[in-house]
């Protein structure tokens, strides 16, 4: 975008104090709950219940090391790790296929499954969780295979669930890539698929890592699904931390400096991840909308 | 005869994309075949894992279905609308009626949106143009939204104990509000979740505002300036209006978001809830998997589908407006 330079840029619309009062209280805002999580993770337990100073007497690094067991951490963080990547990756693979097709080609009942897509987005979670468990627990008395509890059973549902999603990007980002440079590869020899993998993929590269990114998410914020489909070796850490969290309840000395260290812990890969790829994400908004 | 990308969104996430080029349908006669058959796995699994659950979970809300006859479910009694009219009728004994309900989800998605829609334009504006340290704002501002719902709902049940919280020893230090005030239970919870969710969500109308103010032409800028506009009426006369499409979309699907947000009370508040937060899919949480009324539970997830279906029409015109044709 070409800005005119001037003494003051006229895109600002805020006056300059404005400005920066708004950004400060914004961060204040935005990064309070934050700090305070982990001021919270390092003070014994026994001065958060009692309330008394804020800053705690002796820190209690202990709860860094003590949560590991207390939440079986380890598992959690590998479970959710593993169920979310793997769902993530099948989903936008699955995603960039029917993405190319719809882009590419007419075909028989084209648009109403598009929208079917948006219709699948609102329907609500917990309408689907027994007939799902019911579905799963059918299957696997009929098949004889364990399937409830498993991780291909949350691993199957959470990429499901990515797919309306990652479709609908994958369409917006396979459509705006002009379809010569497919044709280019066609006439010299390549197959559809070959031109999809070498040609579009590349071009395509931001809008596949931003349905990554969502997909991942969808797996490891869950709590619902999760709570119903896994298995005591099988859970993921949001589950880990729900019913941790709910069994201090009733507790006499409710762990909470663990639970928020384990809950930093557990924001940690996500929040790395989105600064990571930040650039992406923010990048694949602006892309294509930014007028010369 | 050409789809044009508009500027479209999922749930809970930004990207808007708007296409230059958009590619000519091909026809089955040009090189390469047709590979029709790539949309057939995505097709087919959610058609399994989300179309038959929600075909027998319609099936369920006209069942008198518990835990005892859920084995042989099909065979299940046969109820009809009884269980619709039993969601309106004054609550069970844990649990609200669907009507209350409602009203809680209604009132939170809708008090929410109204919130983080001022949040989420200031905070675009903020960063809309360079400054030493941009970069850093931007991805601090990101951090609330990015953090898991569990650990917010954790994080700000902490901030919400009673007498020790964050929350409670502030508002006492100001002689606001006395430092035993109950947030996670009583009339105050309402107001815990909202505030929860406000600062975990205004990111979101942050991005896509932000996304909208980069397609705004420079010219309509320079041409205010030249008039002499002055900060207020370039918000007000050309910033606002610019941004109504894309603004809208954002609202639309915030509140739906909301509407349908288990997560955040569940782990908040645990079940079951306090009834001020008794929104509905905790509701529907409730009956079914502790009340064990399944055909219940059903019954307010149809009613629950049937409400969203209206902002759901509006977002497909919505997307379809920028359609050409098929």
């Amino acid at each position: 975008m070409k800005k005119i330079k001037r003494q003051r840029n006229s895109q600002d619309i805020l006056p300059p104090t404005v400005r920066i009062i708004a950004t400060v209280f914004l961060l204040v805002f935005a990064l309070i709950p934050v700090i305070y999580t982990v001021l919270l993770s390092v003070t014994p337990d026994s001065e958060i219940t009692s309330g008394e100073n804020l800053i705690p007497s002796h820190w209690a690094f202990s709860n860094y090391i003590q949560m590991w067991t207390s939440v079986n951490l380890a598992q959690g963080l590998f479970n959710s790790l593993l169920i979310s990547l793997t769902a993530s990756a099948i989903a936008v693979v699955l995603a960039v296929g029917a993405g190319y097709v719809i882009s590419r080609f007419k075909f028989f009942g084209r648009m109403p499954y598009l929208y079917s897509l948006i219709g699948l987005q609102t329907v609500p979670g917990v309408m689907l969780l027994l007939p799902l468990f019911v579905l799963f627990a059918s299957a696997q008395a009929a098949l004889h295979f364990k399937l409830v509890g498993t991780y291909q059973a949350v691993i199957v549902t959470y990429l499901t669930f990515a797919l309306p999603f990652a479709i609908w990007l994958m369409v917006s980002y396979l459509s705006s890539i002009p379809i010569d440079l497919e044709e280019a590869a066609l006439v010299d020899g390549a197959t559809r698929l070959q031109a999809l993998w070498s040609v579009i993929v590349p071009l395509a590269l931001p809008g596949v890592v931003v349905a990554l990114v969502f997909s991942f998410l969808t797996g490891w914020n869950d709590v619902l699904f999760a709570s119903v489909l896994t298995s005591p070796e099988t859970r993921t850490i949001a589950v880990q931390l729900q019913a941790f969290s709910s069994a201090q309840e009733g507790g006499a000395l409710p762990l909470y400096g663990q639970l928020m260290g384990a809950s930093i812990v557990s924001a940690l890969p996500v929040v790395i991840l989105y600064m990571v790829f930040q650039r992406y994400l923010i990048g694949g908004l602006t892309a294509g909308g930014v007028k010369g | 005869m050409s789809i044009q990308p508009i500027p479209e969104t999922g749930p809970e996430s930004p990207p808007s994309i708007s296409g230059a080029q958009i590619p000519k349908r091909t026809s089955s006669r040009s090189a390469g075949g047709r590979p029709i058959w790539l949309m057939w796995p995505s097709a087919i699994m959610l058609f399994v894992i989300v179309g038959l659950p929600f075909l027998i979970a319609l099936y369920i809300s006209f069942l008198n279905l518990d835990q005892y006859t859920l084995r042989s479910w099909i065979h299940a009694p046969w109820v009809g609308l009884e269980n619709y009219v039993e969601s309106f009728t004054a609550g069970n004994i844990v649990g609200t009626s669907t009507l209350v309900s409602l009203g809680v989800s209604f009132g939170f998605a809708i008090l929410t949106t109204a919130f983080i829609t001022p949040i989420g334009i200031l905070a675009a504006l903020t960063v809309n143009t360079p400054f030493r340290g941009r970069g850093v704002v931007r991805a601090l501002y990101l951090i609330p939204y990015v953090i898991p719902t569990f650990v917010t709902a954790l994080v700000w049940r902490m901030m919400f104990l009673n007498k020790t919280g964050l929350i409670d020893r502030f508002l006492a230090g100001i002689h606001v509000a006395n430092i035993n005030t109950y947030w996670l239970l009583g009339p105050n919870s309402f107001w815990a979740m909202i505030i929860t969710d406000v600062w975990a969500s205004w990111a979101f109308i942050y991005i896509m505002v932000l996304a909208g103010l980069q397609s705004i032409p420079a010219d309509m800028y320079d041409a205010a300036s030249v008039d002499g506009a002055n900060s207020w009426q370039r918000l007000t006369r050309i910033v606002l209006p610019q941004l109504r499409g894309i603004l809208g979309l954002a609202l639309l699907l915030s509140t739906l978001n909301h509407f349908n947000n288990f997560t955040l009370p569940f782990v908040m508040f645990g079940t079951p809830p306090p009834v001020q937060v008794d929104v509905l899919p905790l509701n529907i949480y409730v009956s079914s998997f502790q009340l064990f009324n399944f055909g219940l539970g059903g019954a307010m997830s149809v009613i629950t589908l049937l409400i969203m279906l209206i902002p759901g029409i509006f977002y497909i015109r919505t997307i379809r407006l920028g359609e050409v044709t098929v």
